[in-house]
Order: structure tokens, then C-alpha cells, then sequence
């Protein structure tokens, strides 16, 4: 059972069967998480850095940012009985287009903003693939707790 | 034959543009012409008539009452929206084939198109231009050259893709290096061809060059933002990803800041809904 998780979303599952997955991740962020012992997984499609330049929006979608995002991603991962000391996330994306200036440098702020709010939270990020100029998808697997990143005119690798 | 004139040949393949839509958009920049003029060049063609009647009475553009005739359309929807329509319809059949040279799947290229599209008329609004028509075009159309050039960007695509990685070039840049051509200039020669205003063939020319327009950088430096950002959220994003040079020139030109950008894309998030219902009618 595939469910597509779109931009500026979010799904979590434990329905063994389910395959989440996550398309064209440029400068946005796709976070899987996974609890191996209850296997419960879920994955957020974040887009941007901080919900400071729009709370109303931040309100009606929260998953579009990643400080209003990924706190609550988690609850909902409790919500089906994860735990965070048993949780694992894997990220991929934070992409870049070619410059020098920072002035376009989403995909850098969006992995910065999420490193600090795991540092500040003590969650360990247990593998990534980050950066580049490349599109990304990215699958996870809830029985298995396997996660998959594809990378457009490339392969899929596991991560 | 090199490959350049195989390339160029190509293009030729095309169908044309239909003449109608270049009549119409001539009719939107033109402040003297009227809503009749409009249903007289339109309404000849039955095709494009019954697109517009269809779209309109559909769930998605909730009109609270059914429409008839196109003279009606154009009363209830106005002139830009019209022509919106018109546009998407008859680009959709051309830009929603799978580009493999670019690893796009059906429909990619298009929700691309659609969005940059979208996007021109929120970045307009932000730099105080009124959203018209023929902006809305250039950005539709901006990427027609990756139709032709997927095929011959695939059969080299090794060399191209070495360039990038090792060679530090943008995608297009590498194009231009193994086949001769890139998909903007490429694109700039097709829109020539179908004889579209100056402005929007310049858009298309330099969508990735902008500093290099000899003119109407006011449309150009929109059209180039509005691929920029969409190419940055990965919508219609394939192969050659963000592997494109980002001038902050065009930021400053403009008094954007780097938080200008980030509302463009948290604005864009609702439009785009609003491309997948479009794209889910047609």
C-alpha cells in the first residue's frame, strides 16, 4: 500500500504493509522516522525553515515549516505508541541551485533549522543524504523500518 | 548533418502554435479591444470554444450558475482568466509527454509549467506589476525547448551529467557544451518560430541567462525568478535538479530579499493545490 506524502505534509503509519514515499525534494526537506520495536514510521515533507515570514499559514499548515512541523510530527508518532529513546530519522534533501551569495540558500537554512531543533531535542539523526543540486525521493518501508532514496537520473539506494 | 541542425530539425516537427492564440494574446495587450472582438476570434475555433465552455462549467471553477456561450465566459471569468485558460488547454497535450532525457514521467514537465505560471502572477503582484497574459505565457511556455531536446539530452546524458558533477556547470551550460544548443535557446528559436511577442521569446531565451537579455528584462528577470523558485521546491524537478546559477543580481535589481523568496514559496503552496485540480481535469 503506497501512500504519497506531498509538500508541506506529513503521515505517519503501522499498518505493516505501507510504503510512505516522498517526491522531488529539492531545496525542501523529507524526515522519516521509525520506531523498530512497535514499527511505527512516519514521513514529513518540510519546505521551509521557520514559520516566522508566515504564522497564518504556519497555522493552517504547520507542516510547511519545519519548527512548527517536525514537534508536531513526532507527537503524532507517539500518538501510535512510538517512542522518542527508540526512534531513529533518516533525512534527505536540503538541495541547492548553483550560488555563491546565499541569497537561495533554502536547502542550507532548511537542514540548519532542522539540525538545531534535533540538537535542542536530543534526537540523533541516524543517516542522511543531504545537499548537492539533485532531486530526491525518498520511501519508507513500515514493516521493515527500510528506507530508500532515489535520486532523479540515478539509482534508488538504500539508506 | 550536425547535430545542432538535427536538433534544430526537430523543432521543426512541432505542430504550430494554434493561430488563434496569438490573435488572442494580441487582443489582451491591446487597451482599444473589446470583449466581442475576443468571441469573434475565438469562437471559429470549436475546439477551443468547447474547452473554454467545458472548463468553466466545471466543479472547479465554481461559477454558481451554468455557462452557455463563450460571451458569457468572458463576462463571468474577464479577459485574463480567458486566455489562462485557453493557454492551458492547448499546452497541456505538448508538455505533459514524459521527457526521459531529463528523467521527468508524464505530467511532470507540465505541473512545472503550470506552477511557474502560477508563480508569475504572485511574483508580479509582489513587484507591483499587474499579472497579465502575456507573462503568464512566457511562463507556461518557458520550457518548451526540454520537449525537443529530451531525446538528444538522453543519448548523451553521461557526458553531460560529468560536465555538471566534475565540471562545475550549470545543466544548461553543459547542454550547450555536448550538443551544441541548450533547452532555453532552443526554446527561444521554437517560440520565434511561432511567431510569439518579442518579450516572451526573450523570457524563454534567457530564462537561465538573464543578465544576458538585450532587452525586456522586466519579463525576463520574472520568468526567471518564477523557474528558479519552482525548480527549488522540485516541482517538475527531473534530472538536471537545481544544477542552475542563481543571480542575486536579479534580487537586488528587484529589492527582493532572501525572505521575499521564502513567501513566494509558502504562497505558492496553496496555488499548487490548485495546479493539481487543474491538472486532474484535463
Amino acid at each position: 500500500m503506497k501512500i504519497i506524502v506531498g509538500m508541506a505534509d506529513m503521515q505517519v503509519s503501522k499498518e505493516p504493509e505501507a510504503m510512505l514515499i516522498s517526491f522531488a525534494l529539492g531545496s525542501c526537506i523529507g524526515v522519516a522516522l521509525y520506531d523498530p520495536l512497535v514499527r511505527v514510521g512516519g514521513l514529513l515533507h518540510f519546505m521551509l525553515p521557520d514559520s516566522q515570514i508566515d504564522q497564518q499559514k504556519s497555522q493552517k499548515n504547520p507542516w510547511m515549516f519545519a519548527d512548527t512541523g517536525i514537534p508536531l510530527f513526532f507527537r503524532e508518532a507517539y500518538k501510535l505508541g512510538a517512542e522518542k529513546k527508540r526512534i531513529w530519522v533518516k533525512v534527505v534533501g536540503g538541495s541547492q541551485v548553483l550560488d555563491d551569495s546565499s541569497y537561495f540558500n533554502i536547502g542550507k537554512r532548511n537542514y540548519l533549522a532542522l539540525r538545531k531543533i534535533f540538537w535542542t531535542n536530543n534526537v540523533l539523526i541516524h543517516a542522511e543524504d543531504i545537499g548537492g543540486s539533485v532531486n530526491r525521493t525518498i520511501r519508507l518501508e513500515i514493516g521493515s523500518g527500510r528506507v530508500w532514496v532515489r535520486t532523479s537520473g540515478d539509482g534508488e539506494r538504500e539508506l | 548533418m550536425n547535430l545542432v541542425d538535427c536538433i534544430l530539425n526537430s523543432a521543426i516537427q512541432l505542430p504550430p502554435f494554434p493561430a488563434v492564440i496569438q490573435r488572442v494574446l494580441q487582443l489582451v495587450e491591446d487597451p482599444k479591444s473589446s470583449a466581442q472582438e475576443m468571441v469573434d476570434v475565438i469562437q471559429y475555433d470549436q475546439s477551443i470554444t468547447a474547452n473554454v465552455l467545458r472548463v468553466c462549467n466545471s466543479a472547479h471553477f465554481g461559477l454558481r450558475r451554468p455557462v452557455h456561450s463563450l460571451r458569457e465566459a468572458v463576462a463571468l471569468i474577464g479577459f485574463d482568466q480567458l486566455v489562462e485558460v485557453i493557454l492551458q488547454n492547448n499546452s497541456a497535450q505538448l508538455f505533459s509527454r514524459a521527457c526521459p532525457g531529463y528523467d521527468l514521467n508524464d505530467g511532470e514537465l507540465w505541473r512545472h509549467s503550470v506552477s511557474c505560471a502560477l508563480l508569475s502572477q504572485i511574483i508580479s503582484i509582489r513587484l507591483n506589476q499587474a499579472p497579465s497574459p502575456t507573462r503568464f505565457t512566457a511562463a507556461l511556455l518557458h520550457d518548451i525547448g526540454k520537449v525537443i531536446l529530451s531525446g538528444f539530452v538522453r543519448e548523451h546524458f553521461e557526458e553531460i551529467r560529468k560536465l555538471v558533477r566534475d565540471g562545475g556547470c550549470s545543466f544548461s551550460e553543459a547542454e550547450k557544451e555536448v550538443l551544441g544548443i541548450d533547452h532555453a535557446e532552443l526554446g527561444g528559436k521554437i517560440s520565434e518560430r511561432w511567431q510569439f511577442p518579442k518579450a516572451i521569446v526573450f523570457a524563454v531565451r534567457y530564462h537561465h541567462t538573464p543578465l544576458l537579455s538585450p532587452e525586456d528584462h522586466e519579463m525576463v528577470n520574472l520568468i526567471y525568478l518564477c523557474d528558479l523558485v519552482t525548480l527549488m521546491m522540485g516541482i517538475g524537478g527531473g534530472a538536471d535538479g537545481l544544477s542552475y546559477h542563481a543571480h542575486k543580481e536579479v534580487l537586488n535589481q528587484n529589492q527582493l530579499s532572501r525572505r521575499d523568496i521564502e513567501q513566494f514559496i509558502s504562497q505558492l503552496d496553496e496555488g499548487f493545490k490548485k495546479v493539481e485540480a487543474t491538472i486532474n481535469l484535463e
